[in-house]
């Protein structure tokens, strides 16, 4: 945020504009927001028909009692927090941990380059679903937590992006640690990461909200629903036929193609809270000046 | 197995491996039942089947819903042959259903003239596509019911000039994204929201293998009669009496739960099951069904496959492991009925549904006798009976339908338990056209399964085939557009397989 | 010696994560020759029918594969240069944002459409665009007549690239407001007093702080040059926009879903690593050589 305000009309002008344009962004980010909870709260058949489209129509929870209303949920929702928590905490120590080294240049660390290479080389190369699940399966990690939490193996973009910024920060701050005497690993977790708060904050919040929402890995690693984590869970609830219906597995099958509108956005929305719940805390990460005083120049 | 994630019925400490059914099993007949692995119905089923495919382990048994996978299994030599274990040890009903059939659901089953899974076999009706239209709009217009094309076309245009769904009334619905126009030899029923009576008016059978009579075969889509409805239908588009977001909307059932659109095309269980929201947000919606009628007054039907979901057994499977879910299935046909029904029938191992192909029809004449107090409910307590819900059904239908009898309204409905409602109402309105009368020309496809060319070109002819039909109708592409489809289609591939598909014939 | 006893730290640093990658991504990666066979599950990856190019052939033999590979690419660059671009300019144009209330707002708020699944923004984005809805009322406002946007298969790639920068742009600004922390205030203060107006501002001091990073993000995304967005499309399109909307991904995965091809997924999926990686490795050699700049 630039903290000079000159008084000139052009500046002012923009100003106005710039508020404007973000307000309208603001306003057209919000709508389809507001219509998925308008949806999730109104009544089935109207919602079904189209009919809900600026506000809703009659009043229904039963959405968000249908996928609340079973012990499964909050089963799968406490596998969900442990999976983010591991998932997290594991990806972003690897990560650091590798980012470190990568930032180094080829004359400090000869293998750099090559390393480097392998990442990226992994990133865009991968024999697909069917040779990735055998060899989950070959580890004996299906139905277990560890498949939801190294099975995305890993997370090339965050080491890069974060290698990337530790490649930025002024040279000055590795050779102070130098010359207190400080080795490596020191150097990483007492000097560099506390500078990249911002970088990390981010990063941390890309792999948290992976997890979070992650759901086909859910889907093929586990095998029964008691194993599920949320977002995966959520996802199958696709329709409520009424009790005492005898169908056909083909008729129902059927039927659930036809869509449950009120039920699909009450699943949106579940999933949405808790991120709408973590950010506003995560944002005074992103704020101005924290690197100031780091090095005196 | 497939399990309803919504489905609560399952009383405290059973599970999916420990209910009613599986200790069923175990008590008559000492069979133990593992299960492998859960998903819920639909696409998350699908994947986690296609992925067991895939990966060459298969559980021992597993039912799939789409008979690519069934041949996919059989081509990698995954399916236990079944054809003499079959013969052995089917139960005679299980059988007589399969003769019913004269021969086609064997046919299903099996990969180059093996058995080598369970079919299951779905009611006709459900094949039977018929019109669905506001019998309350036509009374407060005063106009009779349409038999014919031109009755439906005067008929749509007065609903639409008397605004009868609102200032947004659409004539037919029709299809969405995601659905089809007509139903097709791969997917050949319960095509909600199609025109497919449309085509069958007009002596046209789009997306069906037609036998010529004289050793060759035609794909119906090329056919003159297609053309020409394609062109009646690109007139009405025209003339606004379709949809004008035909093909592009995003749900089917939007403008008939809405109560916008007057008719629409489709199988027994649309009205009912199928648009519940709709008499939920109107009560007094008095759909009704009819066939429609080509000019000189015939109903023709294209008519469906057998059934599309089969029971596989593992090739590494223990021959009596293999003989067990033979014998579950013979359990399952002939004990359904007497099932305790609180707990959802879905949880039974295995479920591959043998339903008597008739046995909507004749729960529609048995339910109307009872209902008329010729018959008592009671009588349909017969433990081996074919029709297994009949007696259940037969117990309800009185706090259902309330008299008069002859001719039945949605006001005759009483809507308290609404699953019951559905059910009722898709049975006795729905089917009452099938139930009642005799079709006058029932079209079979030559072959509802793909041949060996179809597997690397057929998407490709599917594709142009989708395009062509929805820009003539929607027109977006002149009529004429059409003849060099058809020319297209029969240089990428299609004479081969047309060639293909009459070698079906000689068999 | 001594940069041997440092370096042994990174490679000790490196060990977790390689070990990892080993596991879950080079040991999967021996599944890229199924591309290269006719699968067969009851015979396993390495004992499969080898076909050599079959695979390919045939993808490219078919008559749309030209139409459909043009799409995806279309689509593709269009999606990473707005995502690129659109992203930039907000996280600025937010950074001059003085307002702190608002502009926490702001920034909350519009990174939630991420969240939302296709299934659902497709249902947004057809009711807007349908013949009755929002878009309509206004081309009606200003005299024209009510256009079936969904079936216009002129429009289609533009509403696909629209919509998914809209959705998108908030999460992917992120980064960028993280990087923007780390431009030290003083420059401003001084640049000011020299004066600077506020375009110079951002054109010498907040631009050039972002530039490392759109840089490596402008390569690293072409990572995704074949990759237009199967979800989205899926629940978009219809047959009326198949000429211009059908992708790579929506067409496997029709020639897929009949036939359980697997070999051709996996080919259909190494020919876009194998084109992505091409370009990621030209423009690393382009910017070393003409800007002397490694770009990771």
């Amino acid at each position: 945020m630039t903290l000079v305000r000159t008084k000139t009309l052009g500046s002012r002008t923009f100003d106005i504009a710039n508020v404007i344009l973000l307000g309208l962004l603001l306003v057209s980010c919000l709508y389809p927001l507001w219509y998925t909870f308008c949806v999730s709260i109104s009544n089935k058949s109207a919602a079904n028909a189209g009919l809900v489209t600026i506000y809703p129509i009659g009043f229904s929870l039963t959405s968000y009692k249908e996928i609340i209303n079973d012990k499964l949920f909050f089963n799968s929702f406490w596998i969900s927090i442990q999976r983010t928590v591991l998932g997290t905490a594991i990806s972003m120590l690897i990560t650091v941990m590798m980012a470190y080294p990568l930032a180094k240049s080829k004359r400090e660390f000869t293998l750099r380059n090559t390393f480097m290479w392998i990442l990226v080389f992994c990133m865009l190369f991968n024999g697909g679903l069917i040779p990735w699940y055998l060899t989950v399966q070959q580890y004996h990690l299906i139905n277990s937590i560890w498949a939801l939490v190294l099975g995305g193996g890993v997370p090339i973009f965050n080491v890069i992006l974060v290698m990337n910024f530790f490649r930025n920060l002024p040279k000055d701050l590795h050779e102070a640690g130098i010359v207190d005497g400080a080795g490596p690993w020191s150097i990483l977790f007492r000097i560099y990461v506390p500078c990249s708060i911002p970088v990390l904050a981010a990063v941390a919040l890309f792999v948290s909200v992976y997890h979070w929402n992650e759901f086909f890995n859910g889907l093929v690693l586990m095998n029964t629903s008691d194993k599920y984590p949320l977002q995966t869970y959520i996802q199958q609830l696709v329709v409520n036929i009424p009790v005492g219906t005898n169908l056909t597995p083909e008729q129902y099958k059927k039927l659930s193609e036809l869509s449950n509108r009120t039920l699909n956005a009450a699943k949106v929305f579940i999933a949405m809270v808790p991120m709408l719940v973590v950010y506003p805390f995560l944002q005074k990460y992103f704020v101005t000046g924290i690197m100031l005083g780091a090095v005196k120049e | 197995m497939v399990v309803d994630p919504t489905d609560k019925t399952l009383p405290q400490g059973d599970s999916v491996s420990n209910n009613q059914y599986t200790r069923y099993l175990k008590e008559k007949y000492n069979i133990n039942v593992i299960v492998d692995w859960t998903a819920a119905t639909g696409n998350d089923y699908k994947q986690k089947v296609s992925l067991s495919i895939a990966s060459g382990k298969l559980p021992d048994g597993m039912v799939v819903d789409d008979r690519s996978f069934m041949t996919k299994a059989a081509s990698s030599g995954l399916l236990y042959d079944i054809t003499d274990l079959f013969q052995q040890y089917a139960s005679s009903q299980v059988k007589q259903i399969m003769d019913s059939t004269e021969g086609r659901a064997m046919e299903n089953a099996s990969y180059k003239g093996r058995m080598v899974s369970l079919p299951n076999i779905t009611v006709d009706t459900d094949g039977v596509h018929v019109m669905w239209i506001r019998k309350d709009w036509l009374d407060k217009l005063n106009l009779p019911v349409p038999k014919t094309l031109s009755d439906i076309e005067k008929t749509a245009q007065a609903f639409i000039d008397n605004h009868m769904g609102g200032d947004k009334t659409i004539g037919i619905a029709g299809p969405s994204k995601n659905t089809f126009p007509y139903a097709t030899f791969l997917v050949s029923s319960n095509n909600l929201g199609g025109f497919d009576p449309v085509f069958g008016a007009m002596d046209a059978y789009p997306g069906y293998w037609l036998d010529n009579g004289d050793g060759t075969v035609t794909y119906g889509t090329l056919t003159e009669n297609t053309k020409k409805t394609l062109a009646l239908l690109a007139d009405w588009y025209k003339k606004g009496l379709i949809d004008p977001e035909v093909g592009t909307r995003d749900n089917v059932g939007d403008p008939i739960n809405a109560n916008q659109a007057g008719i629409f095309f489709g199988p027994w269980w649309s009205g009912g099951y199928g648009n519940g929201d709709s008499f939920k947000n109107d009560p007094t919606a008095n759909w009704q069904a009819y066939p429609v009628y080509s000019d000189d007054g015939k109903w023709n039907v294209h008519m469906k496959t057998t059934g599309s979901t089969y029971t596989l057994i593992s090739k590494k499977a223990k021959p009596d492991v293999a003989k067990a879910i033979i014998i579950m299935n013979n359990a399952l046909v002939r004990d359904e009925a007497t099932f305790d029904v609180s707990v959802a029938v879905g949880w039974y191992p295995l479920r591959n549904v043998m339903a008597a192909a008739n046995e909507t029809e004749y729960e529609y004449n048995e339910l109307l006798k009872v209902l008329k107090g010729e018959t008592n409910p009671e009588d349909y307590n017969q433990p081996n009976s074919l029709y297994k819900l009949m007696y259940a059904d037969a117990k309800k239908v009185k706090n259902v339908i309330k008299p008069p009898y002859d001719d039945l309204n949605v006001g005759n409905f009483d809507m308290t338990n609404f699953g019951d409602f559905q059910r009722m109402y898709s049975l006795m309105i729905g089917d009452r056209p099938y139930a009642t009368i005799p079709i006058d020309k029932k079209v079979y496809s030559v072959t509802y399964n793909q041949t060996p060319t179809m597997e690397t070109k057929w998407a490709n002819l599917k594709k142009m085939e989708d395009e062509t039909v929805l820009k003539i109708i929607l027109g977006q592409a002149p009529i004429d557009s059409f003849d060099k489809f058809v020319k297209d289609w029969k240089a990428q591939g299609g004479d081969e397989i047309t060639a293909e598909v009459a070698e079906l014939l000689k068999k | 010696m001594r940069r041997w006893s440092v370096q042994k730290h990174y490679y000790l640093m490196l060990l977790p994560g390689m070990v990892w990658l080993v596991m879950f991504s080079i040991v999967p990666m021996f599944g890229i020759v199924m591309a290269f066979e006719n699968y067969n599950p009851g015979q396993g990856i390495f004992h499969s029918e080898w076909v050599g190019w079959d695979n390919f052939k045939y993808m490219f033999q078919l008559n749309d594969s030209k139409t459909v590979l043009i799409n995806t690419v279309i689509i593709a660059v269009g999606k990473i240069v707005f995502h690129l671009v659109v992203p930039l300019v907000f996280a600025i144009l937010l950074n001059e944002l003085t307002n702190l209330r608002f502009k926490r707002l702001v920034q909350t708020v519009v990174y939630l459409p991420h969240f939302l699944s296709w299934v659902i923004m497709a249902t947004i984005v057809i009711g807007i665009f349908g013949y009755y809805g929002v878009a309509n009322t206004v081309v009606q406002m200003f005299g024209g007549q009510p256009k079936l946007f969904m079936a216009d298969a002129g429009l289609f790639r533009q509403l696909v690239i629209g919509t998914d920068v809209w959705k998108e742009f908030g999460y992917n600004a992120i980064i960028y407001l993280a990087a923007l922390t780390g431009v030290n205030l003083n420059l401003y203060e001084a640049a000011a007093i020299d004066g600077a107006n506020r375009w110079q501002l951002i054109r010498h001091i907040t631009l050039p702080s972002l530039a490392t990073t759109v840089v490596l993000l402008g390569v690293l995304s072409l990572g995704n040059v074949l990759n237009a967005g199967f979800d989205q499309v899926y629940n978009l399109y219809n047959p009326l926009v198949y000429s211009t909307g059908d992708i790579l991904d929506t067409w496997v995965y029709r020639l897929g879903l009949q036939n359980l091809q697997f070999s051709l997924a996996t080919a259909a999926g190494l020919f876009k690593s194998v084109i992505s990686f091409v370009l990621i490795v030209i423009s690393y050699r382009l910017a070393y050589r003409y800007a002397d700049y490694t770009v990771f």
